[in-house]
């Protein structure tokens, strides 16, 4: 519909070889704003490799990216961040030894003073942690002074997106959120993707649980062996069956 | 398949196990219990322990492991460790030596030019550990040898004379004595308090002391976070070889001699003070209070078992002792913190 905009991230004949394995073919993806769509695909697809490239974490071989219609140039993920793109990796997204609020804010804190005394300014990271917690529902008893550790996967998970939700990221990817999460704490995760696109993120969802895709996407793509072999999937008019069968390549077209 | 329920109550907050608690929250309180027990026994076997001649000696040679062991502390947060310190510690002072004996260099400008040769190592060190991914303990051994070797070879095994140093200001400044009442005490005293105080504001309260620990405690997300943990690592092992220069300067000034053997043995006793601080070795979580409670602990044993009739060369056993004893405290607590989640 809104075609005469330009979409907020779209990726161009991405290719991407690690060594001689060909783990990205010619891939094009766009993602238009407000947008969650759900990135489908067997083990070995190249869906991880696609979002690294997307988040800066790995280079590719070669293709163009456009942010906002703006090519860029992702060299690390420091320029994706800056770029408005948030990834939170199922294991590896915060550091466990650290509070909640110092969590939250890794990379971006809060100083306060003169710079050379490179000071944090705790009080306002944890009262700013606290407002977040709230708000995605995990504030029970829980003080932004609370270690990653001590928490549950889902509590992490929700503070992961806490942080790309503060930080305002135009785009938050999230790699395989639900991965062994109990039921209440996928509810939760898929919660919290539907309020990032009620407050106007994009959002890129990789899940093997095709149920959990379909409960919070507007769009499905779909690839196989590092190529995108659908990127139209509407979970209104497609069944689990249709996109199961194209995942697998089991369908013939 | 099978998820454990969500029975989430955060350590600090639960009721209950409240000592266990506080030992997870607190790693440097199980070095003070063993420091405070320490202190009790040493003293009620030899009243001489507690003496003031006793505490002063004490403290003297404390400080000069201890400002090792403070940049050790940061580095070992950060995830990484530095075998060759000890080296270090025997090298700079022959650096600096050799060129005011002969070179002719004011103190000071030899004072410099050690503490700048120490951070090139520094940098070699990281350099190799983050660049080339080499892990630190190949790197930091190799480069043990390395700068060992060149103080041997510089100086030919022979101690560098010192004994100009006396009427020198810079001396004075590093290690000039004063008393307090008739307790006789070095400057270097002062020194290791104000930098123990700066390296515990560093590490708990600044940017830089949360990329420290963000870098030891998973680098990958931390990383993924836009934290530098290269420069982070390189940075510290460049302040780590700093202080072990300045801590070898100190200590040649104060027995007036640079032996290019000294110093030797020192990285491992420095990794032990950090370690039973509760500091730990896999990085990550890291604390200054521990560390200086570990130094004291290591060397008021040193100190105490030979007062107390202990022959002095059984001193390993017991340093041996309590780091095994400390490292099962530690890991005991942290696999129940674990248990949790
Ligand atoms: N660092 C790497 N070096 C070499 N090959 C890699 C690397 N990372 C991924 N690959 C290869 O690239 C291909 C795509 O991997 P990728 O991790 O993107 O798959 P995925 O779709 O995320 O799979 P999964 O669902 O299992 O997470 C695979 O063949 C994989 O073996
Ligand atoms: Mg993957």
């Amino acid at each position: 519909m809104a075609e005469t905009e330009a979409p907020l991230v779209e990726m161009r004949n991405i290719q991407k070889y690690y060594g001689r394995v060909h783990a990205l073919r010619d891939v094009n993806l766009r993602i238009k704003r407000g947008e969650i769509v759900g990135l489908l695909g067997d083990n070995g697809a190249g869906k991880s490799t696609l979002i690294k490239v997307l988040s800066g974490a790995v280079p590719y071989t070669s293709g163009q990216i456009f942010i906002n219609g703006q090519e860029v140039n992702l060299r690390s993920t420091n320029d994706a961040i800056a770029a408005g793109i948030e990834t939170i990796y199922q294991d590896s997204a915060l550091i466990p030894q650290l509070s909640i609020a110092r969590n939250l804010f890794l990379g971006r804190e809060l100083r306060k003073g003169p710079g050379f005394m490179d000071r944090l300014d705790l009080d306002r990271m944890n009262e700013v942690a606290a407002s977040l917690l709230k708000r995605v529902g995990i504030s029970k008893k829980i003080p932004p002074t609370t270690a990653i550790g001590s928490l549950s996967g889902g509590e992490r998970q929700a503070v992961a997106i806490a942080r790309a939700m503060y930080f305002d990221s135009d785009l938050i990817i999230l790699d395989e959120p639900t991965n062994n999460l109990g039921v209440a704490e996928t509810q939760g995760v898929l919660r919290f993707v539907r309020e990032a696109r009620d407050t106007g993120h994009s959002c890129i969802f990789i899940a093997h649980n095709i149920h959990h895709v379909f409960q919070v996407v507007d769009r499905m793509v779909v690839m196989r062996r590092g190529a995108v072999v659908a990127d139209d999937l509407s979970p209104r008019t497609s069944s689990i069956q249709d996109v199961e069968d194209i995942i697998t390549g089991e369908h013939a077209a | 398949m099978t998820e454990p329920s969500p029975t989430l109550a955060p350590p600090e907050h639960a009721s209950g196990a409240g000592f266990t608690r506080t030992l997870i929250n607190k790693p440097e309180v199980g070095p003070l219990v063993l420091l405070v027990v320490m202190l009790v026994v040493f003293t009620a076997i030899n009243p001489a322990f507690i003496s003031i001649t006793n505490i002063g000696n004490a403290l003297t040679f404390t400080v000069e492991l201890g400002l090792i062991a403070l940049a050790m502390t940061l580095l070992m947060t950060a995830g990484e460790f530095d075998l060759s310190v000890g080296s270090v510690f025997g090298f700079a002072p022959v650096v600096m030596w050799t060129l005011f004996n002969e070179a002719a260099l004011p103190l000071s400008v030899a004072f410099l030019v050690a503490i700048l040769v120490a951070l090139l190592i520094g940098l070699i060190n990281g350099l190799f550990v983050t660049r080339m991914r080499i892990p630190s303990f190949l790197v930091t051994l190799g480069m043990l040898l390395v700068v060992r070797g060149t103080a041997l070879w510089l100086t030919d095994g022979f101690p560098q004379r010192t004994w100009k140093a006396d009427d020198q200001w810079l001396s004075g400044v590093l290690v000039g004595e004063f008393h307090v009442g008739s307790l006789r005490l070095y400057m270097s005293l002062i020194w290791f308090i104000l930098l123990a105080v700066m390296f515990h504001y560093i590490l708990t309260r600044t940017r830089f002391g949360n990329w420290i620990q963000a870098t030891g405690g998973n680098p990958i997300a931390a990383r993924n976070r836009g934290v530098p943990t290269g420069r982070v690592k390189t940075i510290l092992f460049m302040l780590s070889a700093a202080m072990a220069a300045f801590a070898g300067i100190i200590s040649s000034i104060r027995v007036s001699a640079a032996n290019p053997n000294s110093g030797t043995g020192y990285e491992l006793e420095v990794i032990a003070m950090v370690v039973i601080g509760g500091t730990a070795l896999a990085g990550g979580r890291g604390t200054i209070i521990g560390t200086v409670l570990g130094v004291l602990i290591l060397r008021l044993m040193r100190n105490g078992i030979v007062l107390i009739g202990v022959p002095g060369l059984a001193y390993n056993i017991f340093i041996g002792a309590i780091i095994l004893g400390m490292m099962a405290l530690h890991a005991a607590l942290e696999r129940r913190h674990n248990a949790g989640d």
